[in-house]
């Protein structure tokens, strides 16, 4: 495309006052082309927007510069249509809202920044969105036949879908199909299942295709794209679909772990499953020998919230237990209900049906469990009762229940451990130890995906499925892949119908956006995809061990397979590749390179240093824009580059910053680890194992390692953005400036 | 193990059947606002909480005869911060009606003073300034009688000049036998109802 490119200044919100307008336009772009500055007191205004609109369509301008607010505002206002690149440069919350106006400093950080986005708008092309040769997909798979995966294909049907469920067992209905009655909204008072309801609109719904006694053997090729292949009673079928919903549920806790608690022991001694399976199958009775029961203890957090077993709480067993004294009470009027509880977690509105339980008579003894015996055919638990303070006895016991805690049912039975670098007591002479993993490939087979990182999602170190918690909590690593029910987190039957329409919902999305060619979150609708130069390819598999999205597959040769419809467009792939092989349309390692060799670095006798910040533009960049709006002050020394994720870094501009003679580098990213911010999970990470080996490029340009800092901001963290740049420049100053400064 | 407390619900139900607003403590979640909030708290052998639990465990000779239950002075604090809307003060007057009713006297000079108040509303409708204290004061022996009078005396002096107490004995009310039927017919209202 042949560019003819304008640059539109506003001078309104103090950037007029704070600059000298012609001085910028003449020294900001000077090493372009440009075939039309202009300047415009109010450019986002209705008058502003229709200068530029008559330039596009009098003058033939197809590359807009717009220096003036954020990119983050007014978008709409500065969108041309698919035709017309916009450029954005910062000149209000970067120069003239955060530094002191008409000031020669101020002014060179105007005219750098002008020039960034110069060059930025002279390498960026008009973006083509990907169209795959095959024929999109928008049909859905959802994995598990149970509540959550019933309405998330249902919902998926009502919204004009079709739904495909593969269900392993011989007929739908899942965990729910066993429950005698559930508790749901307003959690006055138990209610029925409805599984035989939701099974019925299933099978007669038109839309939703059902295979029971099914396995899914494989899932092959990328949303929009994806060829499953089912394993249905003994015989084989396949289904083209667009996106998955991996609803698998859950298993309960292994109470056989649990013989402190005289599970196995004793006969009367059962769990919360086993207990509801009785209640559903008719009479609540002693298993040991069928007869009648009266006094019943629910020992809660049975293995939960233990170290030794389940760390976490499962947030429903207490509801369960008080669903499951009604039963008993229920059967028999005169019997009492004992709860042996760690804390009541009945959140929010199942407050309600606590109190009920407790209006009903059951006795609620907050303690741990220390003995559980048996005296004369009857059972008997001691236990701390914390708030007497005392040893208690509860005797007479005909039925113990354990409310034991949910297990994802991706969770393996044991988790392999990995070696990772330890610098404590144990390691070996590698300096390795065998740690438990925060998060790996380890479910437990059910969607076999042919994704060259592993064939199931990526769990977190309990077994669900990793995902952005905060931001798309339904989202998982894996594109097109979304997670709901208590697959995703335990939760109560209320909460898996919620999360089942969300992530049907999500799925539909991906779906269309994907036959569009564009992005699902977190950039929803970018167009651009990496493109791979192949002839340059190493081999090296960098990019397709470090996508944290498994988007790129592998051949016999390794050679990377990239999938466009899987990618999220974060440019880990980018910033990994030595080769520098991989680019996007407006997003590449020589664009930045250029970008960021067009900053002006001053001789050394002008003592104006000079740092280079590369930012992340989803949290940490907000939070920049968040302290000019503050009215913050920092140093006028620092040029901020905006990253799609901090992950996209290629150490190469490092080095050639640095041997550029620009001072210092910091780098502004997410939180990592394991209550990761990071938009592309891994990115920041990624980001600072890249830095720790910049060292040897440090070193054989003899600087010191001072000159580049890795520093994680979260999005709500704009106060601390001027703290974190002036403490750098202070380091910067006592280091002195760089040698290479004039080469 | 010997403290071991062995639950038993029959304590409670005799609670939940026979003391004023005793089945109230079923509601109880134990999150102790009550007694984070007396102020009588650092006098209680037990706080209401724990005396909830106590019922709960069934720990009837501990609860009856415990000293809390006598020391609540109707400040209502509890009874306003419940977030279960218990009333934790009607709880505990109830336990304590409910106490001395079964023979148990926690507080003496409470228990004295409580009845020696109500005889005197009961009888005149109001109370008499100078009568209730000395009932209360001889009630221990001569002896102790003179030593609280005089303790009090500075009091007594500074009441009469201010014509808070008169000389004369305190005439009944007008219609102090409508009033006594009320109050018998409250009494009939309640599961216990007051000590005799």
């Amino acid at each position: 495309m042949d560019k003819k490119t304008a640059i539109y200044i506003c001078t309104g919100c103090g950037i007029g006052d704070a600059l000298d307008i012609e001085q910028l336009k003449e020294e900001g772009t000077e090493d372009f082309s440009i075939d039309l500055t202009k300047d415009h007191p109010f450019l986002c205004g209705q008058e502003g927007v229709d200068i530029i609109k008559q330039d596009i369509e009098g003058e033939g301008i197809n590359t807009v510069i717009i220096a003036g607010c954020s990119h983050r505002v007014n978008y709409d206002a500065f969108n041309f249509g698919q035709g017309v690149i916009v450029q954005r440069v910062n000149l209000r919350e970067q120069v003239a809202w955060s530094q002191p106006p008409k000031e020669e400093d101020t002014q060179m950080l105007a005219e750098d920044n002008l020039r960034i986005g110069c060059s930025q708008a002279k390498d960026t092309e008009l973006t083509e969105p990907f169209k795959a040769e095959e024929e999109y997909s928008k049909d859905i798979l959802v994995v598990g036949g149970g509540l959550a995966g019933m309405t998330a294909a249902l919902e998926t049907a009502k919204a004009g879908y079709q739904a495909v469920i593969v269900e392993k067992e011989a007929s739908l209905g899942g965990f729910l199909g066993k429950m005698k009655k559930l508790i749901t909204m307003p959690y006055k008072d138990v209610s029925e299942s409805g599984a035989e309801e939701l099974i019925k609109a299933i099978e007669e719904n038109s839309k939703v295709k059902v295979y029971t006694s099914s396995t899914v053997e494989k899932i092959s090729g990328a949303p929009g794209l994806y060829t499953v292949d089912i394993k249905a009673n003994g015989n084989g079928a396949s289904e083209r679909v667009g996106a998955v919903v991996q609803a698998t549920g859950w298993v309960p806790y292994d109470a056989n772990k649990l013989g402190h608690l005289g599970y196995g022991k004793f006969k009367d001694v059962i769990t919360n499953v086993e207990m509801e399976e009785m209640a559903a199958a008719g009479k609540i009775t002693r298993p040991s020998d069928g007869s009648e029961v009266k006094n019943v203890l629910f020992i809660q957090c049975a293995g939960s919230r233990d170290p030794e077993h389940l760390p976490y709480c499962s947030s429903v067993c207490c509801l369960v237990s008080m669903k499951q004294a009604t039963y008993v009470k229920e059967q028999n009027a005169e019997a009492v209900n004992y709860v042996l509880y760690k804390d009541v977690r009945t959140v929010g509105q199942a407050e309600d049906f606590y109190r009920k339980a407790q209006n009903d008579g059951s006795v609620f003894i907050r303690g741990e469990a220390a003995n559980v015996g048996e005296a004369g055919g009857k059972l008997f638990v001691e236990a701390d009762d914390e708030l007497l303070g005392e040893r208690v006895k509860i005797e007479e016991l005909d039925l113990i229940v354990l409310a034991v805690g949910m297990v994802p049912a991706s969770k393996p039975e044991t988790t392999p451990k990995i070696k990772a670098p330890a610098d404590t007591e144990g390691a070996d002479e590698d300096g390795m130890m065998e740690v438990m993993p925060d998060s790996g490939f380890f479910a437990n087979s059910a969607l076999n995906l042919e994704y060259r990182q592993g064939p199931e999602l990526p769990t977190l170190k309990y077994g669900f499925p990793d995902s952005h918690f905060i931001c798309f909590p339904y989202e998982t690593r894996r594109t097109g892949v979304y997670s709901a029910g208590c697959i995703r987190r335990p939760m109560e039957t209320a909460k898996a119908i919620d999360d089942a329409v969300g992530a049907a919902m999500k799925a539909i999305q991906c779906t269309e956006v994907t036959a569009e060619g564009k992005a699902v979150h977190p950039r929803a609708g970018d167009m651009t995809y990496p493109e791979f130069n192949m002839q340059r390819c190493t081999q090296c598999k960098r990019c397709t061990e470090e996508c944290p999205f498994g988007a790129i597959n592998e051949d016999e040769e390794a050679n990377p397979l990239p999938n466009p419809t899987r990618c999220r467009r974060c440019g880990i792939c980018m910033g990994a590749c030595p080769e520098r092989i991989i680019s996007f349309k407006n997003y590449s390692v020589g664009m930045i390179g250029n970008m960021i060799k067009t900053i002006n670095v001053p001789e050394e006798d002008e003592e104006k240093p000079r740092v280079l910040c590369l930012i992340c533009e989803n949290d940490a960049l907000p939070a920049l824009d968040m302290a000019g709006i503050k009215r913050m002050k920092w140093s006028p020394y620092v040029r901020f580059v905006p990253m799609r994720c901090l992950g996209s870094m290629n150490l190469v501009w490092i080095a050639d910053s640095l041997s550029r003679g620009i001072d210092g580098i910091l780098l502004l990213g997410c939180r990592h680890g394991d209550d990761y911010q990071c938009h592309f999970i891994k990115g920041s990470e990624l980001a600072e194992t890249r830095l720790s080996k910049v060292s040897e490029t440090l070193d054989r340009l003899a600087l010191e390692s001072e000159r580049v800092k890795f520093v994680e901001v979260g999005i709500t963290d704009y106060d601390k953005i001027p703290v974190i740049i002036n403490e750098f420049m202070e380091t910067i100053e006592e280091v002195g400036p760089n040698p290479y400064k004039g080469w | 193990m010997e403290n071991m407390v062995n639950y038993n619900p029959s304590f409670a139900e005799e609670v939940f059947r026979d003391v004023d607003s005793g089945d109230e403590i079923k509601m109880c979640m134990n999150c102790g606002v009550c007694a984070g909030s007396c102020p009588l708290r650092e006098h209680m052998d037990y706080p209401p909480r724990q005396i909830f639990g106590l019922i709960r465990a069934g720990k009837r000779e501990a609860v009856l005869s415990s000293k809390a239950i006598m020391l609540c002075t109707s400040c209502y604090t509890c009874v306003v911060k419940c977030p279960r809307d218990i009333p934790v003060m009607d709880v505990m007057h109830g336990l304590a009606h409910y106490a001395l009713k079964q023979g148990y006297v926690p507080r003496k000079d409470t228990a004295n003073f409580g009845k020696e108040f109500w005889n005197q509303v009961y009888k005149l409708g109001r109370i008499d300034e100078k009568d209730l204290p000395r009932r209360v004061f001889f009630a221990g022996g001569f002896v102790e009688g003179i030593k609280a009078m005089l303790n009090f005396m500075d009091i007594g002096l500074k009441l009469m000049l201010h014509r808070r107490m008169k000389l004369l004995p305190e005439r009944k009310i007008k219609g102090v036998k409508l009033l006594q039927k009320m109050l018998d017919k409250a009494e009939g209202l309640g599961k216990g109802g007051i000590a005799a």
